[in-house]
């Protein structure tokens, strides 16, 4: 049995909006192996999104804690905490996220500025890991001349550039179309297969069976499959309404 | 984050927003441009001051007078009767005193002097003349800073060195009014009829001839020199010996005047006020340059406050740019932090880009008020050359002046209103949380 890469204990973020105190999190107990491929699913406000910020540092607990490669993401400061999404994590977002006025390669290698890295590394980086998504001829293209799926292939090489061990995808194919989404749902899995733990969120429940497991969120809470399709009827009965 | 990266991203990130940060910097080239031209105007005028004033006066000498009068609060000056029986000076310039001053740090010359105390005229052939006529202690009249025109300027028994307006003062008695008046003689080289004139107390005149060789003419000074008659300080004792019919006592009685040297300007004041600690009065157009120096120092500081002001509208200028860069790229700021940018990197661009606007302003506004200074410069020098010739002073060099330090020092200052304009803006943006950044639309 392998060591969980991940542990959440007691996990809680609770959001103050005016009078009213939202549970986005509500109280999570979980653990996820290294080398592994995650599916988050659930409704929408469920708090899958919130679950995969807290895990990549980019926003703090009310309660509970998050370890990741033994780290205890509680126990940093602002420094270490960017030094772990430097190091251990890399971001993919649903609305790509790219800089408009840099190009593909600039894109990619912008991380690597922040890891202190020397331009000629960062551009050759940048080149390979554009070769890897299929893009090298687009490397001096600017966003606005790609298309979507171009773009998302962008941000993931730009995930990958500072070879981290972490992948964070939230909703990836959510701007895509059909072929498109698959095509980087392809790239996410590949990124798996060769041994990085990828965690993705999504709506769409038919994408987790690419995940090697699948988490369930109902209300800021992990439940069981059964559970999970009577939330999903109830609120299909309440749409329908 | 390498410096050298930080800085490609500043210009990167200024060179995406050309069209705003040139608007933004235009304020800040208005404010540098302001702070140049006028503090060049103020140290411009101040300078043009110090060098009329230059010609006026040796900045390095001082006069120095036996104060007159009953001692005010001066517990133990005694009153004296003061040389030619001048009564009520409180302290005598004799010469222990000379060897006092002598002594004082950065003096280069004490020269005593005396006038003639009596009726003096001169004649030269058919014209006669009068003239302030001294005795120097020295037998060196260039002792006193004076150059030679013509000749020679050490003096010996029955010699004089002459001012250069000295020859205007000559004039024929017998010239009727409408005729054309002699023109003024070149008394180089020429042996001049002294005559003293003294009143016996029965009211008898009395009359002594004596002969004085002139052996130099001195260059115009713009100074006292140039009406002045100087001649050995042994000759014109004797002269007011005669006048008073006694042997004068300089121990008791003193020098007229004493001129005291130094060697650097800086110096003139300090060696001033320890002659007036003395008890003796020392005067200086260096104390008058530095009045006016005080004067033209307030005026560039009035001058680069109205510059400062413009520069302060600049500064909200370029605090209201970084708060909207901000705003407009808070979804920028959130990606930097998740791709691992630390607070500290954050900070650094967007204060970085805040003293960029202000670097670039301040670049503008040096080259906008230098340029402008030069041709004030032109127009100015050509009005003022023509007001000098009818004072007869010499031509300002210069009206505006632009010191080295003032473009290094604006260009420090325009940067600094850019960082502290950015401050609060770029502390905003650090200090964002990264998941509100990514979430901010």
């Amino acid at each position: 049995m392998s060591t969980p890469f991940i542990r959440f204990a007691g996990l809680r973020k609770h959001f103050v909006m005016g009078r009213e105190t939202v549970r986005a999190i509500d109280s999570i107990d979980l653990t996820i192996d290294q080398h592994t491929f995650s599916a988050v699913v659930g409704p929408s406000g469920s708090g899958k999104s919130t679950l995969l910020y807290l895990l990549g540092g980019l926003d703090r607990p009310t309660a509970g804690s998050i370890e990741v490669g033994g780290q205890n993401l509680d126990q940093l400061d602002e420094n270490d905490l960017a030094r772990y999404r430097r190091r251990m994590v890399g971001f993919i977002f649903q609305s790509f996220n790219l800089i408009a006025s840099m190009t593909a390669l600039e894109n990619v290698a912008f991380p690597m500025r922040f890891a202190r890295r020397v331009r000629r590394e960062r551009n050759q980086r940048a080149l390979e890991l554009l070769r890897l998504v299929g893009l090298a001829n687009r490397a001096y293209h600017r966003p606005i001349e790609l298309s979507g799926g171009q773009q998302q292939r962008v941000a993931i090489a730009r995930a990958l550039v500072n070879d981290p061990q972490l992948i964070l995808a939230d909703e990836p194919t959510g701007n895509l179309d059909t072929h498109s989404g698959a095509a980087i749902i392809q790239l996410l899995s590949d990124l798996h297969a060769q041994g990085r733990t990828v965690v993705m969120v999504t709506h769409d429940p038919r994408l987790s069976r690419f995940a090697t497991n699948t988490i369930r969120l109902v209300d800021g809470r992990v439940v069981s499959e059964a559970d999970y399709e009577q939330a999903l009827a109830i609120d299909a009965a309440r749409a329908a309404d | 984050m390498r410096v050298s990266d930080l800085i490609a991203l500043i210009l990167e990130n200024l060179g995406r927003r050309k069209a705003r940060v040139a608007l933004t910097a235009v304020g800040v080239v208005i404010g540098t441009a302001a702070v140049v031209l006028l503090v060049s105007l103020g140290v411009g005028l101040q300078r043009s001051a110090t060098q009329q004033l230059g010609g006026i006066g040796d900045l390095t000498r001082i006069d120095v007078y036996p104060v007159y009068g009953e001692p005010g609060g001066g517990g133990g000056i005694v009153v004296m009767e003061g040389p030619g029986g001048v009564p009520g000076i409180q302290q005598p310039i004799n010469d222990q005193t000379l060897e006092q001053f002598a002594a004082m740090p950065g003096v280069t010359a004490v020269i005593a002097r005396d006038w003639v105390n009596g009726g003096m005229m001169l004649n030269y052939g058919r014209l006669e003349g009068y003239g302030s006529i001294m005795g120097l202690g020295t037998d060196n009249a260039a002792d006193l800073g004076v150059t030679a025109e013509a000749g020679t300027l050490t003096l010996s028994k029955g010699t004089a060195v002459i001012g250069a307006m000295v020859p205007q003062q000559f004039f024929d008695p017998r010239v009727r009014p409408g005729q054309e008046p002699p023109p003024p003689p070149d008394l180089l080289g020429q042996t001049l009829k002294a005559t003293l004139i003294k009143y016996s107390t029965d009211g008898v005149e009395i009359r002594k001839m004596v002969q004085v060789r002139v052996v130099g003419v001195m260059a115009e000074s713009r100074g006292e020199a140039d009406w002045s008659i100087y001649m050995p300080l042994s000759d014109v004792t004797a002269y007011n010996e005669w006048f008073l019919g006694k042997r004068i006592n300089r121990q008791k009685d003193g020098y007229a005047n004493a001129v005291v040297k130094v060697g650097d300007v800086d110096q003139v004041l300090d060696v001033a006020d320890q002659i007036n600690e003395l008890g003796f009065q020392a005067s200086t157009p260096q104390s008058f340059v530095q009045g006016i120096n005080s004067f033209f120092i307030v005026l560039q500081v009035v001058f680069g406050g109205v510059g400062a002001i413009a520069l302060l509208v600049a500064a909200i200028g370029i605090a209201n740019t970084m708060a909207m860069a901000i705003l407009e790229r808070t979804r920028e700021i959130g990606l930097m932090k998740a791709v691992g940018a630390t607070n500290r990197d954050v900070l650094s661009v967007f204060l970085g880009e805040a003293a960029g606007i202000g670097f670039i302003g301040g670049l503008g506004g040096v080259a906008l008020g230098w340029s402008a200074g030069q041709i004030i410069n032109v127009l100015a020098l050509a009005y003022l050359a023509g007001q000098s010739a009818q004072s007869g002073a010499p031509p300002p060099t210069e009206a505006v002046f632009t010191p080295v330090w003032l473009p290094i020092f604006s260009l420090v200052f325009a940067t600094l209103i850019g960082v502290i304009s950015g401050l609060y803006p770029a502390l905003r943006a650090a200090t964002l949380v990264p998941v509100n950044a990514l979430k901010y639309e």
